[in-house]
């Protein structure tokens, strides 16, 4: 039946150089330098091997930025991170203190944060009708009310044998493992969201759920794993975390659900589903990184960095709605 | 027939069941431990719970259109946290005026709020996170980078909360109120109506000539409003004020609303069940560490477990329901 | 006074690209049931919302009892007495009755809401519509048809003196349909007049006094209800012989591909079987909510059955989710190009890849190149009107956009093809187009179910008619039995045993 009309359709995509410098990634490519140079200015410490060694406690947010961007794009969001944390850190101070062997110690991390991950994931696909907003609030509590209830009433641990911290805290000259190892995770997971087909298909089920389980692909499957990623990497967060801290307390990882949410949205992630990258989160991330270490240098208390976050974070998704406004009434 | 119908309301509405589920929480604690049903201790816990019943109310406005605000704990500080610097550097004297600044710049805050959300249209998690973050880090700014206010330079004002009126307590007082208020303005005004047409279907309101922005606008600025009364409250009742008072809180006000039947998705939702919701969360708060085995610790874990069955029993109730409605449809 | 109620003269309305409306006219009787009649996209819908002030006509006057009038907005039609029921009721289902009817006029005293009033004066409109449900009954409890009621109540609390009814029995069993006409003719009785949509010829001859027909956004005429017969009206509808519109080819059909056996679930269907043989296209037919697309979403794992079985050539299987039955070579194209087909802000070369991207892929990674060339191919092949496969899929008319979920399930190797109302929405020049690639792809060997309301289309394209009433099969007919008549017999039986009413 071809083409009774023999009509021509164009499949040559346009050149990317254009739109690639005119994306939000380009700006904010620029945003980055601008920072670094700012901090330069700001604080006389601010240099490479400052940064290098004072990043590794901001970096460890990264692991999260990573799952957080996937499941924002799917349209959800997920804020019981932070106590997943809290909780892996927690386990995995009380199985170093055991003296078992360093490595019982890291799966300790990983499958506590895996189990909690799965947890929601399991009710998010099992009751597909709740908002994962409201089960990830519950969760929330829960998992930081767990380790508060294994902390007891001194509310915090430490690590007796730091050993194994000090090891995948340690670096290669002056570049910290932490660093290579976000680096690579933040390569592979962009690489698969970008192009390969599960990316793809995260995207489907973001921008049209229906029409993605309509085409065939596991909408169910899909989230599951994601929500049991997340949880996997916050316990490779927390266990970075007791590379630069040793310890856990009840509140250890507190609010860093909002820190990986507000790394992916100012990285042009939105929260409503099927847009952004994680070049973008990437970038954004490490320019929230370097203002950290920045700002932290000339003792500008966290606070006011958390406010310049906050300000980025609804400029960022504001500004673009509000400049479409202007444009639209002007056109009237 | 009548009698039926009048059981059948009962076991029909979620208000109902949530009140029989406090009165066996009321009946189980004060078996356990009879002082907990004296006026003192009653009086005791809705004081101490005051900021979170308070702040329901307003939340319950966010949840209704389908919103949520996450920023009204900052909100509490900034407001509280000025007006405690106030008093520690004697700018005030007066309570009534603290009351003023507080409501004022609560207003303020969550006029801001509803600003970035029914004008540049912010998604609310994103951007009641954004102002979490802002009026925290600007009640540190205030608080002179971590200062507090201590009972000793709050001088009258911590008195609020331990005088009473009629013989009961001011801040029940200010709850009483605002759930009256609320209560009317909910079920027998049109602007209140209005809000719940918006979060049944926002699409229908618009056409019927409901301006949607502007009820979005008014309910955060009332969240607002409500989060300065609550920074008031926490300070009189605590008779201190430090710049990370309650954080984290505004888990326990949606907790309540949640438990109270407030849907997360609008429209749903009452004053009554918002109120039962916050006095389950206090008993139950008040009640553990009367339990053997159970001590504070778990109080988290057990308000957590809480929200995730009542939400989760909500999804089989519906589906039960929806199976039941299919089975009588004639084939 | 003028001789009706209402009188539009003229109408243009103009939208990006299309004239929706051209030079329309229509006049309302006082106290007459009118039918305003025409294919999908005649411009119906549109011509309601310029009398609802909804939409402002580029050109054209409008009389309301000889008065010239200009609606800026819904409200001002509101005010003029005249209301609109439409086919999916915009209501607030967590509301009570008796707030759905009074929103935006609330019975209020000292500023406050009267509950009492309100509900009393609610019960009494429902009274009057002998409605079964009491005013403090929440909105989305209720049925469609009660809903319709509710809407109808609320028209009638405004005064409305002139109702319009969208496609008000679409969506309801034939006896609900009866209770509807029993309620037009009490409106009717009450001086009100009435301006009915529908698709649905009984509804026509029933209700109305005079019928009026678009097609293709024009006027085309008005004719009294006595005079006039099915074909005539169809003629004027379609404006031409509807025989050309079908290039049904002449296909021997192969061996079996697809049988369900008993298939059944709880609440929308029960014990249905039927075939499909290969190079055959089975019609599969009934009144909205009969219970045809729920089979087919069930064949094809979107729901699940409670019971039942399928088979695809002669081995049963069992299918879990949509993927499962594409792997098996089961696809359904979707009624909803929108919300299930197609992803509206992808571009046309990624949604006719979405099923198949693994295929293509190498090691978990796209092929973009090979996507962007197969993509290419299928959209051509199906003659789609596009620039190129970038575009996004909310650029595409209705029926391109048909052509698009179609090249989708072109995109493997398929042996059945299970297409849900591929016309609806889609203009005539465009069907015929959909009807030939349907064609080919049954000389190609593919097997098809063909789901439709449209009579005309189902005797035209099928070479078995399955109708279905209430959920259950209720007749198959060869293409050689089936006439209009009996496929509506068919269609508006009630359950088996059971008589109508």
């Amino acid at each position: 039946m071809a083409g009774k009309s023999g009509r021509s359709i164009n499949n040559v995509p346009e050149s990317s150089v254009k739109r690639i410098i005119f994306s939000w990634e380009g700006i904010l490519v620029l945003l980055f330098i601008a920072v670094n140079i700012f901090c330069a200015f700001f604080s006389e410490y601010y240099n490479l091997s400052s940064l290098l060694r004072q990043m590794p406690v901001y970096v460890a947010e990264v692991f999260l930025m990573i799952p957080m961007a996937y499941i924002l794009i799917l349209g959800e969001i997920d804020i019981s991170v932070g106590s997943i944390v809290c909780l892996s850190s927690t386990m995995a101070c009380i199985v170093c203190n055991t003296n078992a062997p360093f490595i019982l110690v890291v799966l300790t991390a990983l499958v506590v944060g895996t189990i909690c991950g799965f947890i929601n994931g399991f009710i998010l696909t099992r009751f597909q009708e709740l908002p994962p907003m409201i089960v990830t609030l519950a969760t929330q509590i829960i998992f930081r009310g767990i380790a508060e209830i294994v902390l007891g009433s001194g509310g915090s641990i430490s690590a007796s044998n730091t050993e194994g911290f000090l090891l995948i805290g340690g670096k290669v000259g002056q570049i910290p493992y932490i660093l290579f190892l976000v680096l690579i995770l933040l390569i592979i997971f962009a690489v698969i969201l970008g192009k390969g087909t599960f990316g793809r298909r995260v995207y489907a089920i973001g921008t049209n759920r229906l029409t993605a389980y309509y085409s065939g692909i596991h909408v169910q499957k899909i989230r599951l794993l994601i929500y049991t990623a997340m949880g996997t990497f916050s316990g490779l967060c927390a266990l970075f975390l007791l590379s630069t801290s040793y310890g856990a307390n009840t509140t250890t990882g507190n609010g860093y659900e909002m820190d990986a949410i507000a790394m992916a949205v100012f990285g042009g992630i939105l929260s409503t589903g099927g847009k952004g990258n994680l070049a973008g989160g990437a970038i954004s991330a490490f320019i929230i990184v370097c203002l950290r270490v920045g700002l932290g240098q000339r003792n500008i208390h966290p606070q006011v960095i958390l406010l310049i976050l906050g300000v980025l974070l609804i400029g960022a998704v504001a500004l673009p709605n509000i400049i479409k406004q202007v444009q639209r009434s002007v056109k009237k | 027939m009548e009698k039926k119908s009048v059981l059948k309301k009962i076991t029909g509405s979620r208000e109902a069941l949530l009140a029989v589920i406090l009165i066996l929480l009321f009946v189980i604690v004060t078996i356990i431990s009879p002082s907990f049903l004296t006026p003192k201790s009653i009086m005791d816990m809705l004081k101490n719970n005051a900021v979170t019943m308070v702040m329901a109310l307003g939340m319950l406005c966010v949840m209704l259109v389908g919103g949520i605000d996450i920023s009204i704990m900052s909100t509490l500080a900034l407001s509280g946290m000025s007006i405690g610097m106030l008093w520690k550097y004697e700018h005030i004297s007066n309570t009534f005026l603290t009351f003023v600044i507080a409501l004022a710049i609560g207003t303020v805050c969550g006029f801001l709020v509803g600003l970035v959300i029914s004008r540049a249209d912010v998604p609310p998690i994103i951007a009641t996170m954004g102002f979490m973050y802002i009026y925290r880090a600007m009640g540190y700014l205030v608080s002179n980078n971590g200062e507090w206010a201590s009972a000793a330079a709050l001088g009258t004002f911590k008195d609020f909360a331990t005088s009473s009126f009629l013989g009961i307590n001011n801040v029940v007082w200010v709850i009483i109120i605002c759930y009256v208020i609320f209560f009317f303005f909910m079920k027998w005004t049109r602007l209140g109506r209005k809000i719940y047409a918006v979060g049944s279907n926002a699409d229908a309101a618009q056409v019927s000539g409901i301006n949607v922005k502007n009820i979005k606008l008014m309910v955060y600025t009332v969240m607002g409003f409500l989060g300065g009364l609550g920074g008031a409250l926490q300070v009189s009742v605590y008779a201190s004020a430090m710049p990370d008072m309650q954080q984290g809180g505004e888990m326990d006000v949606i907790a309540a609303c949640v438990i109270g039947g407030v849907s997360m998705s609008g429209g749903r939702g009452t004053v009554i069940g918002a109120l039962l919701g916050s006095l389950i969360l206090a008993t139950i708060a008040r009640a553990l560490p009367l339990v053997p085995f159970f001590d504070q610790l778990w109080l988290n874990t057990i308000k957590g477990v809480i929200i995730l069955v009542v939400v989760m029993v909500n999804v089989v109730l519906q589906r039960i329901a929806d199976r039941n409605a299919l089975k009588r449809r004639e084939m | 006074m003028s001789e009706y109620v209402l009188e539009l003269k003229g109408i243009t309305k103009i939208f990006p690209g299309v004239k929706a409306l051209n030079n329309v006219q229509f006049q309302l009787k006082p106290g007459e049931v009118h039918a305003l009649m025409g294919e999908n996209g005649a411009g119906k819908s549109t011509f309601i919302k310029v009398i609802t002030g909804v939409h402002k006509a580029e050109e054209g006057e409008m009389f309301l009892n000889g008065q010239k009038v200009d609606f800026k907005g819904p409200k001002d039609a509101q005010a003029a007495g005249i209301a609109a029921v439409y086919q999916h009721p915009t209501s607030y289902p967590d509301l009570t009755v008796a707030e759905n009817i009074f929103m935006g006029h609330e019975i209020v005293k000292n500023r406050m809401i009267q509950w009492k009033a309100m509900n009393a004066e609610a019960n009494k409109l429902l009274k009057d519509l002998d409605a079964d449900f009491d005013a403090t009954a929440e909105m989305g409890t209720l049925s469609v048809a009660q809903q319709q009621m509710v809407e109808i109540a609320k028209a009638m609390s405004t005064n409305a003196r002139i109702i319009i009814l969208d496609e008000p029995t679409a969506a309801l069993t034939r006896s609900e349909s009866e209770k509807l006409y029993t309620l037009v003719d009490k409106l009717k009785a009450d001086g009100v007049s009435i301006i009915f949509i529908s698709h649905r010829f009984e509804d026509m001859y029933r209700l109305a006094s005079r019928v009026t027909v678009f097609r293709d956004s024009q006027y085309i005429g008005t004719y009294d209800v006595d005079g006039i017969t099915n074909a005539d009206l169809i003629k004027a509808m379609v404006g031409r012989e509807i025989t050309e519109l079908f290039p049904k080819p002449d296909v021997k059909p192969g061996k079996e591909m697809l049988r369900v056996e008993n298939l059944s679930r709880m609440g929308y269907f029960k014990n249905v079987s039927f075939s499909v043989r290969a190079g055959e296209i089975i019609g599969l037919t009934g009144l909205v909510g009969a219970g045809r697309t729920e089979v087919v979403e069930a064949v094809c794992g979107i729901t699940h059955p409670d019971s039942g079985k399928v088979y695809l050539e002669n081995e049963e299987i069992h299918i879990k989710q949509p993927s499962d039955a594409m792997e098996k070579g089961i696809i359904l194209l979707p009624e909803d190009r929108q919300k299930e087909g197609l992803i509206m802000s992808w571009g046309l070369g990624r949604n006719v890849t979405l099923p198949t991207i693994s295929k293509y892929a190498k090691s978990g990674f796209n092929d973009e190149k090979t996507e962007r060339d197969i993509s290419k191919q299928l959209l051509e092949e199906v003659d789609t009107k596009a620039v190129d496969i970038f575009q996004p899929a909310s650029s595409l008319s209705g029926g391109n956009q048909q052509k698009v979920v179609v090249a989708k399930a072109l995109s493997q190797e398929m042996k059945v093809v299970i297409m849900d109302e591929p016309t609806k929405g889609v203009d005539v020049g465009a069907k015929s187009e959909i009807y030939a690639i349907m064609g080919d792809l049954a000389k190609k060997g593919y097997a098809i179910i063909l789901i439709s309301s449209e009579m005309p289309e189902i005797l035209g394209m099928a070479d078995r008619i399955i109708v279905m009433c209430n959920g259950r099969k209720t007749g198959e007919l060869s293409r050689e039995e089936a006439t209009q008549e009996r496929i509506l017999e068919l269609a508006m039986e009630k359950g088996t045993g059971k008589g109508a009413n």
